[in-house]
């Protein structure tokens, strides 16, 4: 897994928190937009971190060095 | 003879030598089973035996749970626990408290002493246990290349998630060398920035699964950085690989449920959020905007201009009530006013001309109402209906009517 890259357990968590904000009545709605578009962000960023390519299974010699099956 | 013994108390002197005797009351007998009867009681009785002698054992129903096979004649056995005199016969006896099939009974024993080993060292504490990550990138398996249980795995995952990178290390699950071959590949795979390994094979005897039972690849998974999935043969089988590992799958197929998520469901999740997302914004500026709307209506009232206009109505209002006020007054008074002229009609000395009266005036057009308004030869004029009579007063009767 890339270094620095947000997991999307960290980006669900953080989606919560901003949907939890969101619904608190005293959030004005300057902060409601700035909250919105995090969380829209924070989806995009969510579905980019889909590596969408399908996979073959490596397949290792003894001394793990990869053949592709 | 100086003293003479029962048979009852040699009996119980030599059952108390038994007793005594530590290693008699803990001990392993191997044998062959024979003479096998289970009691309706849930007592078992049995004969162990080999190639030069033999020996009664009995298990007794509240030992059962030592006993986790169908005991029959001929089996191979390693039978746990003590001896001791029955009385009444005056034999010795095995009562057993756990019976273990022979061959395994070894391999049990090794399993046993290895686990509280480890236990003791604290390599299947909680503390230690790592996470599974819920949404892995990367997955790596040891276990051998055919088989089903790679099959399994492969099939499930890519099922599930087909975007997942599976590495396989190809290794040996049986056999001389098994352990070594499992361990090196742990230790391969985990310098691979993977996000999950799983480490098992399928089904087999215990003598098959026994490589997951050795101390090496213990130490292997416990010190393997990236977390560990162990997924060795069927649901019932518990191996050493199963307590040290970060989480244990009764079967490799159930590992790969276990260490995958399904991208549809993660797909609908990040549905989901966009939902709520965009319904709660939305409820949010709704809120907002009612929220205006309220203090718009509060601050239009509050505006001198509203004030004057409410006023102006105000006073339109009274302005068309009191029209209609006043136009009601005047339209009873009218009504009252018709019918006093239907009234006075009714009484109109003109209406009396039609039934032969007539209206008697003088040269000047007063009316007269009495002789004494007249002279003799003055000329009165007689109204009747159609037309006027000049005449001329000839005499005056005075005449006092009552």
């Amino acid at each position: 897994m890339a270094k620095n890259e947000k997991t999307l357990e960290d980006s669900f968590e953080e989606l919560e928190n901003i949907i939890s904000k969101l619904e608190d009545s005293d959030t004005n709605l300057d902060d409601s937009f700035k909250l919105y578009n995090q969380g829209v962000q924070l989806l995009k960023i969510c579905n980019d971190s889909i590596d969408k390519i399908e996979k073959k299974i490596i397949l290792l010699n003894e001394n793990g060095e990869s053949d592709e099956l | 003879m100086d003293k003479v013994y029962s048979v009852t108390q040699i009996n119980l002197y030599i059952k108390d030598m038994f007793i005594r005797d530590y290693a008699l009351n803990n001990i392993y007998i191997k044998g062959e089973v024979s003479n096998c009867k289970y009691h309706t009681s849930g007592h078992i009785y049995f004969t162990l035996k080999d190639e030069k002698g033999q020996m009664a054992a009995v298990m007794f129903a509240g030992q059962r749970s030592g006993l986790k096979f169908r005991l029959e004649e001929g089996q191979s056995v390693i039978v746990l626990g003590s001896i001791s005199v029955y009385e009444r016969d005056g034999k010795y006896q095995l009562y057993a408290r756990e019976i273990l099939l022979d061959g395994s009974g070894v391999l049990y024993q090794k399993f046993e002493e290895l686990k509280r080993n480890l236990e003791g060292e604290g390599l299947f504490s909680k503390e230690y246990k790592k996470t599974i990550p819920m949404y892995p990138k990367k997955i790596g398996i040891v276990t051998a290349r055919t088989g089903a249980a790679i099959q399994d795995i492969i099939n499930i995952i890519s099922r599930r998630n087909p975007y997942i990178q599976l590495i396989l290390y190809p290794a040996l699950v049986q056999g001389e060398g098994a352990a070594k071959s499992i361990m090196k590949g742990i230790g391969i795979l985990d310098k691979m920035e993977l996000d999950t390994i799983i480490v098992g094979r399928g089904g087999g005897s215990i003598e098959d699964l026994w490589a997951f039972n050795e101390e090496i690849v213990a130490r292997a998974i416990f010190d393997c950085h990236t977390p560990i999935i162990s997924a060795v043969g069927h649901e019932t089988d518990t191996t050493i690989s199963d307590f040290v590992s970060d989480l244990r799958a009764p079967t490799p197929s159930a590992a790969a449920e276990l260490a995958t998520n399904n991208i549809n469901d993660l797909y609908t999740k990040i549905y989901d959020y966009n939902v709520t997302l965009n319904h709660i914004l939305k409820r949010k500026i709704s809120l907002y905007r009612s929220l205006l709307e309220q203090k718009k209506l509060k601050l239009e009232h509050s505006s001198p201009i509203y004030q004057i206009r409410q006023k102006r109505q105000h006073l339109m209002d009274y302005e068309e009530k009191l029209g209609n006020l006043i136009s009601d007054i005047i339209k009873e008074k009218r009504h009252s006013l018709a019918i006093y002229i239907e009234k006075l009609n009714g009484l109109s000395p003109i209406a009396k001309l039609n039934k032969g009266y007539a209206l008697i005036s003088d040269g000047e057009n007063n009316i007269v109402n009495s002789i004494d308004k007249i002279k003799v030869e003055d000329t009165i004029k007689v109204s009747m209906l159609d037309g006027d009579i000049l005449a001329k007063v000839e005499e005056l009767n005075g005449r006092r009517r009552v």
